[in-house]
């Protein structure tokens, strides 16, 4: 059964209950209405037929029937005047109405028969029993109530079946436009499966629940072609950026081959075996970035003090600071800021952001590590007095593997911002480069919200 | 002195080369090429070290770690794999390894961890804080003070804590990278010379107004304290 069907039926069944328990509400409320308004003027009348008998008697009961049979308004109206034995003295009536009981005062329904007529018919009867022993019945034959009902019943009946076929007719049009809809989203999508990646779904506008699936498929595609962009600069740079340590591996090599010198030869192989090293640092850091865009190490992560680690890291590059004429300042904060994060990780990110101050940063004598906390977010910086990046070059030192100095031969070290940025990432945060006039802040903006944080697509790429 | 070791490799090149170094530091090495051989073996007989690659056909080492532990042999294992990421680290760390190495690596850097992880097997029983000495250098584990000569020296935290590691792996060959996963408990590698330049900050204030040395380098490989 196909869901244009299903949907067709569902919308059909729902329209033919609903209307079933409106119809039924109205059948119920108008034969209601008639009986009782019925059973109103039979007891009416029987009473003032019971009073004119207590007022004037016998003589005036006959006058009232006969008056009553003679000027009333419809012919169905029934009155009678019988004996005790059944016979009848007065009124339009041919007999008792039939009852397997004896009968009784009150109101009932039941069959009788006119005088002037031979069937008998279906009608609303008041019984008086008169200190003479005598019956007074009167009522109305309702042939009319019965004609309302039949009718109000054949069209109920009517509208019950137009309300099926209505409400599979409309459940069809929906059906329809619900699929046209959905059929609109798997054309877009058959589309981008057909690698045709900048196609959206086209919105309504509505903020309708298909416009929200849209939407959410476009930001999905969005980023995917952020990632698919992202890794095509990775994959080019890469290339790019092996060429020049694997011709240095090429040349030692060629180099060692040639000489005869045991002591160059020598020489040649360390350089062969350190380019071989660099290379798979820049591989290893290229796979951990790319591990950290995919979200991968989420399940490693755990709580730890930021400020102990920072400590930590300032400690460990210290003297290799002090060698190259600069200082490593942190003032470590009066009480632990505690982080959900990958230690491992941050601690490579700091460390990256550390190593590039003292690379390019430490004309300026200081390089400051900071850690600081608001309600929602701790940042740990890296600020050096060194000449900084121009704003216009910023986004580009993250993206472009940082190659902004392009005399640089340490292999991998241009990719530092590159998996800053990729592990800020990973824990849902940011990566921010600002002027420290003069100098560079590098800064991890971690969100203290915990591991349900979601990230957003990486800014910026 | 020789020891039995189980070297599980499926890179026959790999294996042949790290067999063939491994026999001549004088280890008898049995070899394995998949995980399930891998496993029944270490099982069936007693090794002093198993070598396990992570990636085996079969079963993966890291199941072949897994059922070991579980079945209660505690042999020491090194771990290799050419799973690079500080994750992957982590977690071979985790899964009940002494050791992880990543490929590629210099053969002086697994032999220094195999004589690192051989040599905690034999000296399990000694305290932790239990002095060392190493020539005329005096360490006291418990109040964290050092002598050389007699004359005390005053070291920084971390300087203690790099001595300390080298003094109990007095006479071996320690390499950059386990003093960086041993001392400071970084999984990563920094780049740069962060490890030499402490390394000899130490040996600066062990070796001041002393003619002997004491901490060495070795090259190509690493460092050895040794009297």
């Amino acid at each position: 059964m196909t869901t244009t069907l299903r949907i067709a039926l569902l919308a059909g069944l729902l329209a033919l209950v609903s209307n079933l328990a409106i119809l039924g509400f109205i059948y119920l409320r108008t034969h209601d209405a008639t009986t009782n308004t019925l059973r109103h003027e039979v007891i009416e009348q029987g009473a003032v037929l019971a009073d004119v008998y207590r007022t004037g008697g016998m003589p005036a009961l006959r006058g009232a029937i006969a008056d009553t049979v003679n000027y009333s308004e419809n012919e169905e109206t029934a009155v009678g005047l019988f004996d005790r034995k059944g016979r009848p003295i007065a009124g339009n009536l041919a007999n008792l109405p039939r009852s397997e009981q004896p009968l009784q005062e009150g109101y009932r329904s039941g069959l009788l028969r006119f005088a002037d007529s031979t069937a008998p018919q279906e009608a609303a009867l008041a019984i008086h029993r008169l200190p003479t022993g005598d019956w007074l019945v009167s009522g109305r034959a309702s042939p009319q109530g019965l004609a309302l009902r039949n009718t109000l019943e054949r069209s109920l009946l009517i509208a019950i079946i137009l309300a099926l076929l209505l409400g599979l007719v409309c459940g069809y049009i929906l059906a329809q436009y619900v699929g046209q809809r959905v059929r609109n989203i798997v054309a877009v999508t058959g589309r981008i499966t057909g690698s045709d990646l900048t196609r959206r779904i086209p919105l309504s506008g509505t903020d309708d629940p298909f416009d929200r699936l849209g939407l959410q498929i476009n930001e999905m595609l969005d980023r995917i072609a952020n990632l698919m962009q992202e890794v095509r600069i990775v994959t080019d740079t890469l290339a790019h950026d092996l060429r020049s340590p694997v011709s240095r591996l090429r040349t030692a090599a060629q180099a060692a081959g040639e000489t005869s010198d045991p002591a160059r030869r020598d020489q040649a192989l360390a350089s062969i075996i350190g380019q071989a090293d660099s290379l798979m640092r820049i591989l290893t850091t290229v796979l951990e970035i790319s591990r950290s865009r995919a979200m991968t190490g989420r399940e490693q992560f755990s709580w730890f003090d930021a400020d102990a680690l920072a400590a930590e890291l300032s400690e460990m590059y210290e003297p290799v600071a002090e060698d190259s004429d600069v200082t490593v300042l942190f003032e470590r904060p009066p009480r632990p800021m505690r982080i959900f994060g990958h230690r491992q990780l941050i601690a490579q990110a700091v460390s990256n952001l550390i190593e590039n101050a003292i690379r390019y940063g430490s004309d300026g004598g200081e390089i400051r590590l900071s850690v600081e906390e608001d309600a929602k977010q701790l940042t740990i910086a890296v600020a050096d007095r060194g000449p900084g990046i121009p704003e216009d070059r910023r986004a580009e030192a993250v993206r472009r593997f940082g190659r902004l100095d392009s005399s640089r031969s340490e292999g991998g070290a241009g990719l530092g911002l590159t998996l800053a940025q990729a592990i800020a990432h990973l824990h849902g945060g940011e990566f921010k480069l600002d002027n420290n006039e003069p100098g560079l802040i590098a800064a991890l903006v971690l969100p203290l919200s915990g591991d349900d944080q979601q990230p957003t697509a990486d800014p910026g790429l | 002195m020789g020891r039995k070791i189980l070297l599980v490799e499926d890179d026959r090149e790999t294996a042949a080369y790290l067999a063939n170094g491994l026999t001549q530091e004088g280890h008898s090495v049995e070899q394995s090429t998949n995980g399930q051989d891998g496993l029944f073996r270490a099982t069936d007989s007693s090794f002093d070290l198993i070598i396990l690659d992570r990636m085996l056909p079969g079963l993966d080492g890291i199941s072949v770690l897994r059922a070991l532990r579980a079945a209660h042999i505690e042999t020491p294992v090194l771990v290799l794999s050419a799973l690079a990421s500080v994750g992957d680290r982590i977690e071979g760390l985790e899964s009940g390894s002494d050791d992880y190495l990543v490929k590629p690596f210099s053969f002086a850097e697994l032999l220094a961890r195999v004589n690192a992880l051989l040599r905690r097997r034999e000296a399990r029983v000694d305290p932790a804080d239990h002095r060392l000495t190493v020539g005329d250098l005096e360490i006291e584990p418990l109040s964290r003070t050092v002598k050389r000569g007699g004359r005390k020296i005053d070291l920084k935290p971390r300087e203690y804590l790099l001595l300390e590691y080298f003094a109990r792996n007095e006479g071996r060959v320690v390499t950059r990278t386990m003093l960086l996963e041993q001392v400071w408990d970084y999984h990563f590698d920094p780049g740069t010379n962060v490890i030499d330049v402490h390394v000899s900050r130490l040996r600066r204030k062990l070796e001041e107004g002393f003619d002997k040395p004491l901490l060495h380098t070795v090259r190509g490989a690493g460092y050895m304290l040794a009297a």
